[in-house]
């Protein structure tokens, strides 16, 4: 058994059509698996919503699988199902996506439905109510987790006025004081073609794919969505703290600093100064905090890419039997080494080649595929993949000891303690 | 198969040029003492933290300095050391695996530390209603059947691990003629094959592994629930029984069940639907008695997490859900979209060369045949609603289940009677 090679990085195999009315289309033949991912990204999420109204974007993305004009309720996942298919649908910060992927002689089902919800989604009072709470039950079910708990209060502590303070599922109070007249206001704003990518990677015909895309969404209004309105961020003058006491025996930590949105020039020495701090078992706060002073089980790093100014996180994971102070000297201290003196060129190298690496795997399934172009036409353009290898190669040990002595420093920092309760501790001796 | 029996399957994939390695051996939680729990899962863990000639620092950096992935994973009835790596490290990936396997050091420094990680990890766990739920659920489910222990063990068992339990392990069971590799990807078959045995060759084959006893789970009889109080905004209910091995002749009727009565594309299903969509009870909820069907019967389990007001409501639905496919066939409709959804989808679960050595294992230890893919779509489109009728009947009970709630005290449920 044996299938035939395709080309892996190259962007240029990827064909980008612009309809009139501003509909972004990007697709790719991919001919090793009769498969078709349909993917279409709106630029629209929490970034968007104003104070009262967080977590529209999130329950608009529950409304569109509730009923259309020509799908009703339940309908779309009926007709997932009978087409041997997958979907599913994602919010975050700054655009909510939704996807289909079918098998190559029935894909085109996907456009005629993303067509029509686009524009002709239903609000049905009912159904909004009900829909509610499923929303509210996910909400309950994300601050069950631990991280939910602690990466929310980190966001909102982290950002004072910026909408990325506030969770993608939004406060409770303003899910249980949103009306379908709103929702349907912010659908009609924000839900267009010029707000729009849609994106096709696996086995069909280019030029057919792009007659049908046409046929489906050329005579759909351009629309003409609003930038979103929100009150700048001040820079952060010291450093902020916070510990909340929870039912676990065990600490957890997060450490946020603000950094500069996708494609800044500094956000490359900051993409590999992740990979050195966290990336792998070799990395420099493994090494630290679960080998050398045996305080934590699990330790991350990462720049989290946002159309605005962003953060920079690590997170760690503790033990009981070991004092959470540990940790977080241990995360300060090796950050002030490489602030200091910078990283080997070894660690460079490893890291260039984790993160190209993660290209190539990704590329295995057109939704991984489909996935990672849409999300890139959404916070930047097709450019920036192209780019993106080549600026992380050209990273050196003094932008990353530059980058991190700027960025990662005390009064940048937002440090959050999730702390376990002395009652869970005893519950667990 | 080379000559020490250490059994190969290998499939090319040019869609990458990535390399996906799967050593899989017979042996897992279930091969444990009951009162050394968690041996077979940290024997395979602390195979990436060193061998005879390489140290653990010396593993991780050789394999993430060329962007490849090593890891270990650890079930009930076996333990894989897996690999991703690009074409042009295949050496490199394969003489890892290779010494992981065949050299591990169990130095006492790495296994304090590791003893230690487990010990956390499981606390970490225990702060998850749902997975306390599922230990629970899956302790009145299997009695004293292996099953009824998770993967990893209990923290008592694993303080009690030492270095001889480890290596003892390892030395009866991690051998060429107890295991299967396979290997997708960028490589011709001919070339692998020597690279195989070039690594692999040498590996001496153990004593014959002598078969586990087969002690056959029972499912109990009556309604036997469990309240375990934890202070969530959720509570998580845990309906069901044993299940099905995969071996057993009802698997693919049963899957088409799956399909219409616990979880299919999207909410189509009849407990999603009837649970999330048209009532609201939940964002998760599901149920499948397929899915856990391994060498060893799975269990039939429905689950939900639901607001603590909405448990009686919920385990009403599941109860009448069950009552009906048990006792009605499903409409002509129902059974004909089950399986376009099942064979329409099947697809989707060889995209990726990890997912194809998975399939490849599976199809090996199972005897699903390497035309398995062929041959799926006749298994399902043969099934009738009378069979599903009959199998729903035979292997669902509304009457001898177990049922856990995990969630706050506050939870007031009618359903829950202390286990005596």
């Amino acid at each position: 058994m044996s299938i035939p090679h395709s080309s892996v990085l190259d962007t240029r195999d990827i064909r980008r059509t612009r309809l009139d009315n501003g509909l972004w289309v990007l697709t790719r033949e991919l001919h090793n698996s009769p498969t078709v991912t349909s993917m279409i990204w709106y630029r629209v999420g929490s970034r968007n919503e104003e104070p009262g109204g967080t977590g529209r974007s999130h329950f608009l993305e529950h409304m569109l699988f509730k009923g259309t004009r020509k799908y009703g309720k339940g309908e779309i996942d009926l007709l997932t199902m009978k087409n041997g298919g997958t979907n599913n649908a994602f919010t975050s910060f700054d655009f909510t996506a939704y996807y289909f992927s079918f098998a190559s002689d029935r894909w085109e089902a996907a456009l005629e439905i993303e067509a029509d919800r686009m524009t002709h989604t239903i609000f049905d009072a009912v159904e909004f109510d009900a829909e509610r709470k499923v929303v509210i039950e996910e909400l309950k079910a994300g601050l069950d987790q631990p991280w939910g708990v602690l990466m929310q209060e980190l966001n909102r502590t982290a950002f004072e006025r910026h909408p990325y303070r506030n969770p993608v599922i939004g406060w409770l109070e303003d899910l249980r004081a949103a009306t379908p007249e709103d929702m349907e206001r912010y659908y009609r704003q924000h839900y267009c073609p010029g707000s729009a990518a849609l994106v096709l990677v696996g086995d069909f015909d280019t030029e057919a794919a792009l007659r049908k895309v046409e046929a489906e969404f050329g005579g759909i209004p351009a629309g003409s969505p609003p930038e979103p309105r929100y009150a700048k961020e001040g820079a952060q003058e010291r450093e902020r703290r916070f510990d909340l006491e929870w039912r676990s025996a065990i600490p957890r930590i997060a450490i946020a600093w603000h950094a500069p949105r996708v494609g800044h020039p500094d956000s490359y020495p900051l993409q590999v100064l992740a990979a050195i701090l966290a990336d792998g078992k070799a990395s420099r706060l493994y090494q630290r905090l679960v080998e050398r002073d045996r305080a934590a089980t699990f330790v991350s790093a990462e720049y989290g890419e946002a159309l605005d100014d962003t953060l920079f996180y690590i997170r760690a994971e503790g033990r009981a039997t070991r004092p959470p102070e540990v940790i977080e000297a241990g995360i300060h201290e090796e950050v002030q080494v490489i602030a200091g003196r910078g990283v080997s060129e070894h660690e460079l190298e490893r890291a260039r080649h984790q993160i190209e690496a993660h290209f190539v795997f990704s590329m295995e399934r057109s939704l991984d595929q489909a996935m990672l172009i849409g999300q890139i036409q959404t916070l930047a353009t097709l450019d920036y993949i192209d780019d993106y290898l080549r600026r992380v190669s050209q990273v050196d040990s003094d932008q990353v000891r530059d980058a991190c002595g700027r960025y990662l420093t005390a009064t940048n920092r937002t440090v959050g303690w999730l702390l376990g309760s002395p009652a869970a501790a005893e519950r667990e001796a | 198969m080379l000559r020490n029996g250490l059994r190969l399957l290998l499939v090319e994939n040019h869609t990458t040029p990535t390399v996906s390695v799967n050593l899989t051996v017979l042996a897992g939680s279930c091969d444990d003492a009951e009162d050394l729990a968690g041996t077979a899962m940290m024997a395979s863990r602390l195979l990436e933290e060193g061998t005879q000639s390489r140290s653990a620092l010396e593993i991780a950096d050789a394999i993430e300095s060329v962007g490849g992935a090593i890891g270990t994973d650890c079930s009930f009835d076996r333990f894989s050391v897996c690999l991703g790596v690009l074409t042009k490290d295949i050496d490199l990936g394969l003489g890892l695996v290779g010494d992981l396997i065949r050299n591990p050091a169990f130095s006492t420094d790495s296994i304090g530390n590791e003893r230690d990680r487990t010990l956390a990890e499981i606390q970490s766990a225990m702060d998850r209603p749902q997975v306390v739920a599922g230990w629970e659920f899956n302790e009145l489910v299997y009695g004293r059947h292996p099953l009824h222990r998770p993967v990893h063990g209990y923290a008592e068992t694993i303080a009690g691990l030492r270095r001889e339990h480890l290596t003892a392990f390892h030395g009866k069971y991690a051998a060429p003629d107890n295991a299967v590799l396979a290997v997708t990807g960028d490589f011709s078959v001919d070339e692998m094959k020597d690279r195989l045995e070039s690594v692999f060759g040498s590996w001496e084959p153990g004593s014959r592994v002598p078969n586990r006893p087969r002690l056959r789970p029972e499912r109990t009889a009556g309604v036997r629930s469990r309240f375990v109080g934890q202070d969530s905004q959720q509570a998580h209910v845990y309906l069901g029984h044993l299940g099905i091995e995969r071996a057993h002749p009802d698997f693919y009727t049963l899957q088409v069940m799956d399909a219409i009565l616990g979880g299919s594309a999207g909410l189509t299903a009849r407990i999603p639907r009837r649970l999330r969509d048209e009532q609201g009870l939940a964002y998760t909820t599901f149920a499948s008695i397929t899915s856990s069907a391994g060498h060893d019967p799975g269990k039939f389990l429905a689950y939900i997490g639901t607001s603590p007001e909405n448990v009686d409501s919920a385990i009403d639905g599941f109860i009448s859900e069950i009552e009906e496919v048990r006792s009605a066939p499903v409409s002509a409709q129902e059974l004909a979209d089950a399986k376009a959804y099942l064979t329409g989808s099947f697809v989707f679960a060889f995209e990726t060369n990890a997912q194809i050595a998975r399939f490849l294992i599976n199809a090996e230890l199972f005897g699903l045949g390497f035309d398995y893919p062929d041959k799926y779509p006749t298994y399902i489109g043969s099934v009738t609603a009378d069979a599903v009728l009959e199998a729903a009947a035979s292997h669902l009970s509304t009457e001898d289940y177990v049922l856990v709630v995990a969630g706050p005290e506050s939870t007031v449920s009618g359903r829950i009677h202390p286990v005596d």
